[in-house]
């Protein structure tokens, strides 16, 4: 047989700039973060937000830095678990990737609800029929993703860009509309330091999410390629999220915004009337597409990788015939439809909006804490180093660290106070995850062990036994230096 | 290290294990791909053909342009090959580079898992 050599190739299907920048500003923004506009708004007095979401977006640079250093390291989809596991350890990983993973449940709840809530109120129906809307919203995910539908890229790229640029067109038209008023455009630390401090701390949820693209880089035509889709989606998310914030601050009452789960309508109506409602509905229903694609997709191909390794039951493993994970998505869907339920029945939504601000920034200040541990350990070549890459990532981990416990102890519900309940949320998620990882885990990992060894006993290795001598091959070349 | 013939061993195996499972046929109906594979320790590389879920040949070199390139030493793809580790727990502690798009990487376990549930 003709030995076969090698040569440098191209994939057939693979991601480019625009497509990767699309994906992570696509799982970034979603219905939820018109909510964290109005939880900035309730921190930073008059129009002042929007040196909030500017500082924020700074940090966030600090962050693309740190993924983009990180992802050269480690460019494959278990990106985030190798890079915590090397650095931190295994357990810490596990741990830290199972309650990051909550996010997704989060956030999918979250627009679920949302949706639902924004769809009854243009429609005037009954408050209760909300929910009715958000089942019908993650029964129809649910089966499209157990069905194997996975969004084209191209359509998520469009998707993408409608919702960013619509929002911004319609902002746009409010800032210019007659009638509104910027107050205290620059007072972001005037009223308390604490204050602006935390809206930052909140102007980083904007971006929640947008590292995820790491998880493209084995499709990525280059490694710039996600670099660059780093640094370039926090771009769009600060140009459309600023618009939106100065477009609510100029055209609508702060009062009629604060306790309400759809701003975008609000101001859709205030800047153009029905229309702009309208227009505003159809959008969230498209982030939908874009979160519901992304969040089951990632989520459950993540259970499922987790599974395979020994790391969650094998049952969360079982495919079905499109080759899809389904109790992995049945336990996503299900999940989501509860924590949607709980929101529906408290009214908590903006509890969500903190929640997920804390697990964002604390998952930051572990990346930054990885690459200061990985800088040392690490001394090979990546396609991207952060300058001063040392120093900047002890900062990161210092900063993100005080703006998880800035949002952990807020309460964007009444921001003269401070409430736990967003840091305990998260601690009873972490200790879950990390019950699981030093109890549950061993137990999982002993019974698949047993499994194996019962396979293995029933059925010794396939592989014929080589002869104790093997003679090299003289077809085979000589490993490259 | 792996020579390149107990490689084809093994990729017949493991053709004629994938081809005759009626589950996995089914479950990869859609799957038409091309892959490309490199052994990063002999420089022996060799491709895949699947058409809907068949695999039709596995000649040695690179043949068409690829969908998926996997890279890792010739011991862990003859292992592989023949059912006898878990491809993802090497994939997910860096010992296996693949290149292609999170779905086709899913995929290409799954046919491991299918056939050897317990691998």
């Amino acid at each position: 047989m003709s030995q076969p050599g090698t040569g440098e190739v191209h994939l057939r299907r693979s991601v480019g700039t625009a497509t990767a920048t699309a994906t992570s500003a696509g799982l970034a923004f979603a219905a939820i973060d018109y909510l964290g506009v109005v939880s900035i708004m309730a921190y930073a007095p008059g129009a002042s937000g929007w040196l909030a979401i500017g500082i924020g977006a700074g940090l966030v640079f600090l962050v693309a830095g740190v993924f983009s250093e990180l992802n050269g390291l480690y460019p494959t989809a278990a990106g985030i678990r190798l890079y915590l596991g090397r650095a931190l350890g295994t357990r810490i990983a596990l741990t830290a990737t199972f309650t990051y993973m909550t996010t997704v449940v989060l956030v999918i709840a979250a627009d679920a609800f949302l949706i639902g809530a924004a769809v009854r109120y243009v429609l005037h129906e009954p408050a209760a029929l909300a929910y009715v809307w958000i089942v019908v919203l993650l029964a129809v995910a649910t089966a499209a993703n157990l069905r194997g539908v996975v969004l084209a890229g191209w359509v998520q790229t469009v998707v993408t860009y409608v919702v960013l640029s619509s929002t911004a067109i319609v902002s746009v038209i409010a800032i210019f509309h007659v009638g509104g008023s910027f107050r205290t455009p620059l007072h972001l630390f005037g009223a308390k330091p604490l204050s602006g401090i935390q809206a930052i701390a909140f102007a980083l949820f904007l971006f929640a999410a947008f590292e995820w693209v790491t998880t493209t880089a084995e499709e990525a035509r280059g490694p710039k390629v996600i670099t660059r889709a780093l640094f370039l989606a926090p771009l769009l998310i600060w140009a459309c999220s600023t618009l939106f914030l100065l477009g609510l601050s100029h055209l609508v009452p702060f009062a009629s915004l604060h306790h309400s789960a759809y701003p975008q309508l609000l101001l859709g109506k205030a800047a153009l009337g029905t229309v702009g409602e309208l227009w505003m509905l159809a959008i969230t229903v498209l982030t939908a597409l874009n979160t519901f694609n992304g969040g089951f997709l990632v989520a459950s191909r993540f259970i499922y990788a987790a599974a395979r390794e020994g790391n969650l039951p094998s049952t969360m493993a079982r495919l079905n015939l499109n080759a899809v994970p389904w109790v992995a998505v049945l336990v996503l869907a299900g999940s989501s439809a509860i924590l949607a339920a709980l929101i529906f029945a408290t009214g908590q939504w903006l509890l969500l909006v903190a929640v997920g601000a804390t697990l964002e920034a604390g998952i930051y200040a572990l990346a930054s804490a990885s690459l200061v541990i990985l800088r040392r350990k690490e001394q090979r070549d990546r396609p991207f180093r952060l300058a001063r890459g040392r120093g900047l990532a002890i900062a990161g981990t210092v900063i993100f660290s005080v703006f998880a416990l800035a949002t952990g102890l807020a309460d964007p519900a009444n921001s003269s106070r401070f409430s736990p309940e967003p840091l305990l949320v998260i601690v009873v998620l972490a200790s879950l995850s990390a019950l699981y990882v030093n109890v549950g885990l061993p137990r999982v990992q002993a019974r698949a062990a047993g499994r194996r060894a019962a396979a293995a006993a029933a059925r010794p290795s396939r592989r014929p036994a080589r002869p104790t001598t093997v003679e090299s091959d003289p077809t085979v070349e000589p490993m490259e230096p | 290290m792996a020579t390149w013939d107990e490689l084809s061993e093994a990729l017949e195996d493991y053709t004629a294990s994938c081809n005759t499972n009626d589950r996995l046929r089914k479950m990869q109906r859609d799957w038409t791909r091309t892959l490309h594979f490199i052994c990063s320790d002999t420089d022996v590389a060799f491709t895949m053909v699947v058409e809907a879920g068949e695999i039709t040949g596995t000649p040695a070199g690179h043949h068409g342009v690829p969908d998926i390139v996997v890279t890792t030493d010739s011991e862990t793809f003859c292992d592989m090959f023949w059912g006898d580790l878990n491809p993802v727990a090497k994939y997910l502690r860096g010992e296996i580079a693949v290149r292609g798009s999170q779905e086709d990487v899913m995929r290409l376990d799954a046919i491991s898992y299918v056939i050897w549930p317990d691998s």
